[in-house]
């Protein structure tokens, strides 16, 4: 789970990290308590919000209001703007970049510290890579106070305490609440000390279990907050718990798996065609999950024909035919239904399929190239 | 002609009493593996598929000599059941399980670098030697016993590129599928050494995923230590940036990870990459 702005700076500060005392807005009206000059940052759970006009300084109450009415009205890449954090300007001395993630070269959590903060941090990891300190840590010792005092030296950091401070509760953070990046940047040298100006926290779905409480307040702040304007398959896909995501195209799309998915992405868009939509059900579909799978794909209206691909190794071929003759039963299709069919039991669904006059194929090349086909069918019959 | 798993693996199925642990417990038997055991906490004595069940994984080592594991267990007693195995003795872990937390994973990964145990996955199809033993959930019925070492992360291009290495009829020495998630047992480099080393191997093929580093490492790696030559594919080359598509690793993050990128790092260093399955296998098929 990706967190917004304010519910990371709020768990960086109930851990004790200094933060601006911010103010969650969420109409104009509510500009009167604030002190100026102010920052206001449009609250949306995308990067490059500064670039795309979701960051405006304010100094007086009426440019505020009207600067909350604008950017309340606005979407920023495709999520519209539902809340704003107000914080009173900072004046800022130097931007430093602090994060702990997970290094995928050492498999162990790591501290990265850059003291050219603020900007793009991967275009300095390109261009300048000796400007960034990167310290794996061993994950039952925790960070050594040597490593934060050498982080700290790179980082030419007058107040070595809060330093020190700020980089161990990020730590606790980060193993207590099972997250898997708490990136603070800019981290903001003031008059006044140390101040995590922008923070992003991403905690792990797959911990969740584990902090029940957490993530039921933070998913329903998200749920309004995050709120984008989703398309009938989206929503249906979301309650499914189906990945979905809509593309442009009008070839409909179910796989069994992301490899073999993203996979025939690569082979419709190779003959010409054009995807509609991905959709992946995961190594554990059954029947039920592929009856609604074909719901949520078949809501799109632009959907022309649909590409049912399946190579199970724990999705068992029985069971999708059995899903997708429920589908039928339910409900007739009315493009044109190509299935392929590989794997555990793949003799069983064959059959099953056959019952209900669908011929599957075995080769992933044929059924693109019959779909594709389909659809320009279609097309050329209407024209 | 293998790596890791073959006619004396001796199997322990942890998690063999649940619904996918003992229909794959079936199906592995059937394909030939010696399954030799079974292991559930609490139901110790009981039979599953012909198969004895013990309540601990030492037990069931104990009791008959297994030296390989599967693991079907919930993702919350998964990391558990890994570690289990290890301290018990096992050489090879498979951990099919879906959804460990990625802390538990670093301390799983720290830990076994202490241990002579080897973790395959989690979140894989595991391991399979045509003709000799399948220690995972694949479809065994697409593999033919050859030369052609696979290795991916993702389990189901895994199949699509065996498929089409059969139809071409190159069969496979070993084919491993390293599990899609952040942190796993075994990465490509590993993997790619083990088939260096494996005499029955002549040729590798490397399937990769858009997002993350490994396939940049894993053509590093290539260059300087690999004699056999390697056939590379990478999937997603189409995918929209920035869109989850449904694995862990699977992202377009910043400039790391794209298609282009790997397909880049692989043809510096010579390796030759696929646009298609079906080229893997004319590619692969021009060094047998």
């Amino acid at each position: 789970m990706r967190l917004f702005e304010f519910q990371a700076k709020r768990l960086l500060a109930e851990c004790g990290v200094p933060v601006p005392p911010g103010i969650l807005i969420r109409s104009p009206s509510e500009v009167a308590g604030l002190a100026f000059p102010a920052v206001l940052k449009a609250q949306v759970p995308v990067g490059g919000r500064g670039k795309a006009g979701g960051i405006r300084v304010v100094h007086h109450a009426d440019e505020a209001r009207m600067a909350v009415e604008e950017l309340l009205g606005t979407r920023i890449r495709g999520y519209p703007v539902r809340a704003i954090l107000a914080e009173p300007r900072v004046k800022v001395s130097r931007e430093l970049y602090l994060a702990l993630l997970v290094d995928p070269r050492t498999n162990r959590p790591m501290v990265i510290a850059s003291a050219a903060g603020g900007m793009e941090i991967e275009e300095i990891a390109r261009q300048a890579p000796e400007q960034i300190v990167r310290k794996p840590f061993d994950p039952f010792i925790g960070l050594p106070s040597h490593l934060i005092r050498s982080a700290g030296k790179a980082l030419a950091i007058q107040d070595a305490p809060t330093f020190g401070a700020i980089l161990e509760a990020m730590v606790g953070l980060f193993t207590s609440q099972d997250a898997t990046l708490v990136e603070i940047n800019p981290l903001a040298e003031t008059p006044d000390g140390l101040v995590a100006l922008d923070a992003k926290i991403v905690l792990d779905d797959k911990a969740a279990y584990r902090h029940t409480e957490l993530f039921a307040r933070l998913s329903e702040e998200q749920k309004e907050l995050g709120r984008t304007d989703k398309t009938p398959a989206e929503v249906l896909a979301e309650e499914r718990r189906i990945t979905y995501i809509l593309l442009e195209g009008e070839i409909g799309l179910i796989t069994d798996g992301a490899g073999t998915g993203m996979l025939t992405l690569d082979l419709i868009q190779e003959a010409g065609g054009r995807p509609a939509n991905f959709c992946e059900m995961g190594g554990l579909a059954n029947a039920e999950i592929m009856a609604q799978a074909m719901e949520v794909v078949l809501a799109n209206p632009r959907v022309k024909a649909l590409l049912i691909s399946l190579i199970g190794g724990l999705t068992r071929m029985d069971e999708m035919a059995e899903g997708i003759v429920r589908y039928l039963e339910r409900q007739p299709v009315t493009v044109p239904l190509i299935v392929r069919m590989c794997g555990t039991q793949e003799e069983v669904g064959k059959a099953t399929l056959r019952r209900v006059g669908i011929e599957p194929f075995d080769d992933l090349d044929e059924a693109v190239r019959r779909v594709v086909q389909a659809v320009e069918g279609a097309s050329a019959c209407r024209s | 002609m293998s790596i890791l798993v073959n006619k004396q693996t001796r199997l322990v199925v942890q998690g063999i009493t649940g619904r996918e642990g003992e229909f794959h417990t079936r199906q592995m038997i059937e394909y030939g593996t010696n399954v030799v055991a079974g292991v559930t906490p609490g139901k110790g004595g009981s039979w599953v598929a012909g198969v004895p069940v013990f309540d601990t994984v030492r037990e069931a080592v104990e009791a008959t000599e297994a030296n390989t594991s599967i693991i079907y267990v919930p993702a919350r007693f998964a990391a558990d059941a890994i570690l289990e195995a290890a301290d018990a003795g096992i050489q090879v872990v498979v951990c099919i399980t879906e959804g460990i937390p990625v802390l538990d994973m670093i301390k799983i990964r720290a830990y076994l670098d202490c241990v002579p145990t080897r973790l395959i996955g989690p979140n894989c199809p595991g391991i399979i030697t045509p003709g000799e033993a399948k220690v995972g959930i694949m479809p065994g019925h697409i593999h033919i016993p050859g030369p052609v070492g696979v290795v991916s992360r993702s389990g189901t291009l895994t199949y699509e590129v065996v498929y089409a290495l059969t139809e071409r009829g190159l069969g496979q020495s070993t084919a491993i599928g390293i599990g899609g998630d952040p942190i796993v047992g075994t990465d490509f480099i590993e993997v790619l050494s083990l088939f260096e080393e494996d005499p029955h191997t002549e040729q590798v093929v490397l399937i990769g995923e858009i997002g993350g580093s490994d396939e940049q490492r894993a053509a590093d790696f290539i260059a300087r230590h690999m004699s056999k030559p390697v056939t590379a594919f990478i999937a997603g080359q189409t995918a929209p940036p920035g869109k989850r598509m449904g694995h862990a690793g699977a992202i377009i993050e910043g400039g790391e990870g794209t298609a282009a990128e790997k397909i880049a790092a692989f043809e510096a260093v010579g390796v030759r990459v696929a646009r298609h399955p079906g080229e893997i296998a004319e590619l692969a098929a021009q060094f047998a």
